[in-house]
């Protein structure tokens, strides 16, 4: 091969991972939305996002028998946002206002609840969660890795983060939740109800780790473990990003993404820690994060 | 004071009553401990519950209790009943598994351990194990050392060492699917183990790597490695992941269709996994431990029909006959020395050979002397998407003598001392 080949070769596996990397950090995205709109409001660090993020997928499964795969894609995550309103109203709830040592303790304990819980009923053994044939096939022999599946995780989640900044700009209940972010006293002071407004705050970022749990079970196993080895690089999606800030989160999520890609090239074993360096350098230069307020959290 | 008492309905004689009644169980526990201490033989099961590894971990608790129950059926051991106490050691904290360990030799007084599934958890209860002097049996962690560099006369291993699983794949693979290989191998003592004795194994048949990765354990997303591994172009792409790492890497490899362009294979593969997988992700060339589907091996039809009725239908894997065969090893190992004295446990089953309705295999399985590794067959073959019955995902097409892949004693670098 002469030198040109490997350069080009070279270049060319830099740029699909690159290109690959943006389509696993929307992913991340997804679900560091969900967890940075309820740290938002409520100053929850949510530690059972990713049960939630199981329990969508299990539901999805369960269901796909009698409503396919589409079907379980609109009412799982909605089943999800569910639950998560009831452990908002009878467990969460209680925390608020406390030193987030309290929240903390009680979402840890919570994903370890989820994680046991769906070993109980789903069993240990990870199940076989199948998407419809046509989408799971490569749209190029070039492009390989650019499956219809993983175009159509791309879209979804840009759906859905449209979606969620259309509401947050737009409807009223968007609108408190951006103020109760803010000042969550004085959008209290005139008239809103706070409980109502935190209740529904944190059904909305269940329903994202709903749907992320659908849409990760279509390319990864499906077993009770799942939330807790998807939940680490959100958070340091959000932390990179900037805490407070969704766009920001938004890009913390497809930065990770493209700089594990791009170690997978160069150094292989450490695509996992180099999320984690990147933190840790943001840290220290920008403790705010890159798109993150000062002096907020 | 007296509202409050009310309020929760107690008085001065429920006070005492309780008081008297917990005195009484604190008098009377240790008179049951003790009895039960000298009446029955106590086996301390010390393997994942919770975790990655907990499928593996439930399918082996499913066939130690079977054993168990089929042992006391026959009057137990040495004539006295047998007990299988049960501990969660995680999946990946040698801390908790050692403690674990310690907890069942020291307070419960075991006089067997078995466990681990994880490599690494393995190696450090072997090294409790060994410092107390307890009969040990390994049943599910592959890394070569457990009965290599690290042997000790005290641990048995029922799993095969990844050598021999490498040994026994590697011509198949070559002569099947080609002599070019890409490595993607999970970064701890398991896969490293096993590549270096596939990269062994193959080199001698004119095998070559091409490249390789290794991948963090507890990957999920593996789309940039195997982009990385079609850039180079092999004949064969090795997975040597296991569990839920196996699952993830081959559904992706599949959605990429690299199946199409390139033979997926690797050395270790499980039930466990296929039955994660869809149908169309069920492929490859591996080597199976054990297969529940040998209609012409005795003993066997009737172990899978007993396994079904405690596991709601589901057939055995090769991990429920590692906890099978781990727990008749303890009892064997006592019948045949008649004593529970660990040493002369050991020294009665250097050599041993496993009877038929213990090893359920064609050829049988024995213990080596000198390195306690359990010498069975191997099952080289490919999944398959459908087979007989739901649950018969795997063909066979070649039967490997354990000993034509063990190798040498002295390659296995094991080098045994006994007690004085």
């Amino acid at each position: 091969m002469s030198g040109y080949g490997i350069v080009s070769s070279m270049t060319q596996l830099v740029l699909f991972n690159i290109f690959n990397g943006l389509i696993v950090g929307a992913f991340y995205a997804l679900m560091a939305l969900g967890l940075s709109l309820i740290l938002n409001l409520s100053g929850v660090i949510n530690f059972a996002h990713g049960g939630f993020l199981a329990i969508g997928g299990y539901i999805a499964y369960t269901l796909m028998p009698y409503i396919g795969f589409w079907g379980g894609l609109v009412v799982a995550p909605l089943l999800t946002a569910v639950l998560g309103l009831l452990v908002e109203r009878v467990l969460i709830r209680r925390v608020y206002g406390r030193d987030p040592l309290y929240s903390l303790l009680l979402t840890f304990g919570l994903a370890f609840m989820f994680e046991d819980g769906t070993r109980f009923i789903w069993g240990a053994q990870s199940l076989p969660f199948q998407v419809p044939g046509w989408l799971v096939t490569p749209l190029s022999n070039q492009y390989f890795f650019l499956t219809g599946y993983r175009l159509f995780m791309v879209l979804v989640v840009a759906i859905a983060v449209m979606g969620l900044f259309l509401i947050l700009g737009r409807t009223r209940l968007g609108i408190r939740i951006r103020a109760g972010t803010l000042d969550l006293e004085t959008v209290s002071v005139l008239g809103v109800n706070v409980r109502v407004l935190r209740n529904m705050n944190f059904g909305l970022g269940v329903y994202l780790a709903g749907l992320a749990g659908v849409l990760a079970v279509g390319q990864l196993g499906l077993q009770p473990t799942i939330g807790a080895s998807l939940i680490m690089p959100s958070f340091v999606a959000i932390i990179v990003g900037g805490l407070g800030s969704l766009p920001g989160t938004l890009l913390g999520g497809l930065l990770i993404g493209v700089a594990s890609g791009i170690t997978t090239v160069f150094f292989p074993s450490a695509t996992e820690a180099v999320i984690y360096v990147m933190m840790a350098a943001v840290l220290l230069v920008r403790p705010r994060g890159l798109l993150g307020e000062e002096g907020r959290f | 004071m007296k509202s409050d008492r009310s309020t929760f309905g107690l008085d001065r004689r429920s006070i005492i009553k309780a008081a008297a009644a917990a005195s009484i169980t604190q008098i009377a526990s240790p008179f049951v401990i003790t009895a039960r201490a000298a009446d029955e033989v106590k086996i301390g099961l010390d393997n994942p519950l919770t975790g990655v590894y907990a499928a593996l971990g439930k399918n082996e608790l499913i066939g130690a209790q079977l054993a168990l129950e089929q042992i006391n059926a026959k009057g137990g051991i040495l004539s006295r009943k047998v007990e299988l106490l049960v501990e969660d050691s995680t999946s990946g904290d040698a801390g908790t598994a050692v403690q674990k360990a310690g907890k069942l030799i020291e307070r419960d007084k075991v006089n067997f351990l078995v466990g681990n599934i994880n490599s690494a958890l393995a190696v450090a209860m072997a090294g409790v194990s060994y410092e107390k002097g307890v009969f040990h049996v390994v049943p599910g962690g592959h890394t070569d050392p457990v009965t290599g560099a690290n042997c000790h006369w005290n641990v048995f291993r029922v799993c095969n060492t990844t050598q021999m699983e490498a040994n026994a794949v590697a011509g198949t693979l070559i002569k099947s699917a080609g002599k070019k290989w890409y490595y993607l191998t999970p970064d701890y003592a398991f896969g490293h183990t096993l590549q270096a004795g596939l990269e062994k194994a193959a080199a001698k048949l004119g095998g070559t790597k091409l490249g390789g990765d290794l991948t963090p354990l507890g990957t999920t997303d593996f789309s940039s490695y195997l982009i990385k591994a079609q850039a180079a172009n092999p004949e064969v792409i090795i997975f040597l992941q296991a569990g839920d790492d196996a699952v993830n890497a081959l559904k992706q490899a599949v959605q990429f269709g690299l199946d199409k362009k390139f033979h997926l294979a690797g050395a270790q593969q499980e039930l466990e996994v296929l039955l994660g997988l869809p149908p169309e992700a069920r492929i490859g060339t591996w080597v199976f431990e054990w297969y529940w589907n040998q209609p012409n091996v005795p003993h066997v039809n009737e172990f899978v029909a007993e396994v079904r009725k405690k596991s709601g239908g589901h057939v055995p894997t090769a991990r429920t006959w590692f906890g099978y065969a781990s727990i008749w090893t303890c009892a064997l190992a006592a019948q045949q020395a008649k004593s529970l004295e660990p040493a002369k446990m050991a020294k009665a089953m250097q050599g041993f050979k496993l009877p038929p309705e213990v090893s359920l295999m064609p050829d049988g399985a024995f213990y080596r002397a000198s390195q306690n590794q359990l010498i069975p067959n191997l099952y080289v073959g490919s999944a398959q998407s459908k087979g007989s019955e739901p649950e018969d995902l795997f063909k066979v097409s070649e039967v490997v003598k354990g000993i034509d892949a063990a190798g040498s004693l002295e390659d296995t670098g094991c080098k045994m001392t006994w007690p004085a």
